[in-house]
């Protein structure tokens, strides 16, 4: 008993105790519940059932139920489309700005931080303030868009079924920008500077250093940052509470919100497990990229 | 001359650039302080022409705001609390050794960290409703967001852990300390700033958390501010400068701290997220 509290306060018990502590509660509040998301996906559960723990197994009856429902396939592509659009976006303006804070000049890191602030705010106020910009009648983007002749009439982006995904889009591309730019910032001065010295003497213009120099040397963090954008866009839930709800008719669902939409307003708590079992696989996919591209940092 | 020139310019570049990119968080501001009428005047006017400076006190009254700030205090308070005690230790454990443990342990991490709120809330909230913790929902919120921020601050802490040379702990076991008293005594105290940055990340990540409450907590009075907002914003509301005004009331501290910490959270995001 001795030995065990000496070695608890002086050796290694203390470093196992240290961690074998938090790793408890991870397993009992993600562990357990990652499991019970499995085998609730393939039981009956409903409003009767939900605070029983013997419930009738159904096999693999929630799966075909889902993909046999008329909205999965549309939902499935809105969620592509989403994902795709936002990375895209997020990718390329953040590339840009990243690439402009990168030419030294008075006052750049402390601007560039500053882009930060779409990242820190609670994501449903992002999601009100988008709301209310991209209102139909009165929104301010629908006024800019119209004074610069780029479109005639209003768009109605929450309530058409053709702009309602595009509205969260937009919204997501806006949050996930400044963080994007972040992660390449860093990324970027990484590269030694000596290269472009070298390839400025050897006569290379501009746009052949950045795809000759840049671009390779940026690899392996372009390949985590599009994963982390994977990642979360993957979790982005309040835009779609703030902004459409999923709708008009689903226009704007996305797997991430139909799951929650299924649990707490249809109470089809089996649905909605099902369809986050789906997701997490997917999810958990995309992060062994994220891990073995950031693998030699972490462990560095 | 020519250089200071460019410096201007670029700068100028920037300004522009990051006014472009902040608007919306400018209109949040200024149609907070818009009237009913001018809020929907064509076109939108961009300077306020009689600001509302009593619309806060108004929105704080009747929408009950200081409950709802406080809720979200609580919840934010409690899990950054959870997560500072129990992720400390993992993060300064993972960074000490390196070996195969840690590797998995590392990676067991890395990838809870990913897991998307909205999609565990359904066991979660079911499991959770068997084992009776809905009966005190904050605590159950506090829980379930310590489960899915924990991995994120292990992360960071674990990059400022390994930036304190080992050799000064070392030192101190010679000089005759126990292990625990060499990590409270000399470990602790030089990654302080580091686990501080880490922690003020995580306060504001809970402080706006939604899926979790709005699944959890059905009594009006334990909600947080964002449940609150999803609430007052119906599907036909007109009433945004009121709305705004409550967003506003509820970034504008978030904001603050950022502005002011920014250099410290910048960095410490990135070493952990890449790094």
């Amino acid at each position: 008993m001795k030995r065990i509290l000496a070695s608890v306060t002086d050796g290694k018990g203390f470093d196992i105790g240290l961690v074998l502590l938090p790793l408890a509660f991870l397993f009992i509040m993600s562990g357990l519940p990652l499991v019970y998301n499995v085998v609730m996906s393939f039981q009956e559960v409903d409003m009767f059932s939900l605070g029983s723990f013997v419930r009738p197994f159904v096999g693999f009856k929630n799966y075909v139920d889902l993909f046999s429902q008329p909205e999965t396939r549309p939902i499935l592509l809105n969620t592509a489309l989403f994902v795709s659009s936002s990375i895209a976006g997020q990718f390329l303006i953040g590339f840009g700005l990243a690439l402009f804070f990168w030419m030294n000049f008075p006052g750049a890191s402390w601007l560039r931080g500053l882009f930060l602030v779409s990242w820190v705010m609670p994501g449903l106020v992002v999601g009100a303030i988008w709301n209310w910009i991209l209102s139909g009648d009165f929104g301010v983007l629908n006024f800019l868009l119209r004074e610069t002749g780029v479109i005639e009439g209003n768009i109605f982006w929450r309530s058409d079924p053709n702009y309602s995904l595009w509205a969260v889009i937009i919204a997501n591309i806006w949050l996930g920008t400044s963080f994007n730019m972040i992660l390449l910032s860093v990324g970027l001065s990484g590269i030694p500077k000596d290269l472009y010295e070298a390839a400025e003497l050897d006569g290379a213009n501009a746009l052949q250093r950045f795809f000759t120099i840049t671009l390779p040397m940026m690899r392996s963090t372009i390949g985590a940052i599009i994963a982390l954008g994977l990642i979360f866009t993957l979790q982005q839930f309040d835009l779609f509470a703030g902004i459409t709800s999923g709708g008009p008719n689903n226009s704007s669902n996305v797997t991430q919100y139909w799951a929650w939409d299924l649990s707490f307003r249809q109470y089809d708590f089996a649905k909605g497990a099902t369809i986050s079992v789906i997701m997490i696989v997917f999810v958990m996919l995309a992060s062994v990229v994220y891990v073995r591209s950031t693998r030699h940092e972490v462990r560095g | 001359m020519s250089d200071q020139l460019r410096n201007r310019v670029m700068l100028a570049v920037a300004l522009l650039l990051a006014a472009i990119y902040l608007f919306p968080l400018y209109w949040m501001y200024i149609t907070a302080l818009k009237t009913g009428s001018s809020m929907f005047a064509t076109p939108p006017k961009f300077l306020p022409s009689e600001p509302q400076w009593g619309i806060y006190a108004f929105v704080w009254e009747s929408r009950n705001m200081g409950r709802y700030l406080w809720n979200s205090l609580v919840i934010a308070l409690g899990a950054v609390s959870l997560i500072a005690v129990l992720g400390v230790g993992c993060a300064y454990v993972l960074a000490r050794y390196r070996n195969a443990w840690v590797d998995i342990g590392l990676f067991l991490i890395l990838m809870l960290q990913v897991l998307p709120a909205s999609l565990m809330v359904t066991p979660i909230f079911v499991g959770f409703s068997q084992f009776g913790l809905l009966d005190t929902p904050r605590f159950a919120v506090i829980l379930a967001i310590a489960a899915k921020s924990m991995p994120f601050f292990v992360v960071l802490v674990r990059a400022t852990f390994m930036s304190v040379p080992m050799e000064l702990e070392e030192a101190a076991l010679v000089d005759g300390n126990s292990r625990i008293g060499a990590f409270f005594n000399i470990v602790l105290p030089l990654a302080r700033n580091g686990i501080l940055v880490s922690a003020i990340l995580i306060f504001m990540q809970a402080f706006g958390e939604f899926v979790y409450s709005k699944s959890m907590i059905q009594a009006v009075e334990l909600q947080p501010a964002s449940v609150g907002l999803n609430s007052f914003m119906g599907p036909n509301t007109n009433e945004w400068n009121n709305i705004m005004a409550y967003a506003t009331i509820y970034v504008t501290p978030v904001l603050a701290a950022f502005v002011l910490l920014q250099r410290r959270i910048v960095s410490g995001l990135t070493s952990g997220a890449l790094k």
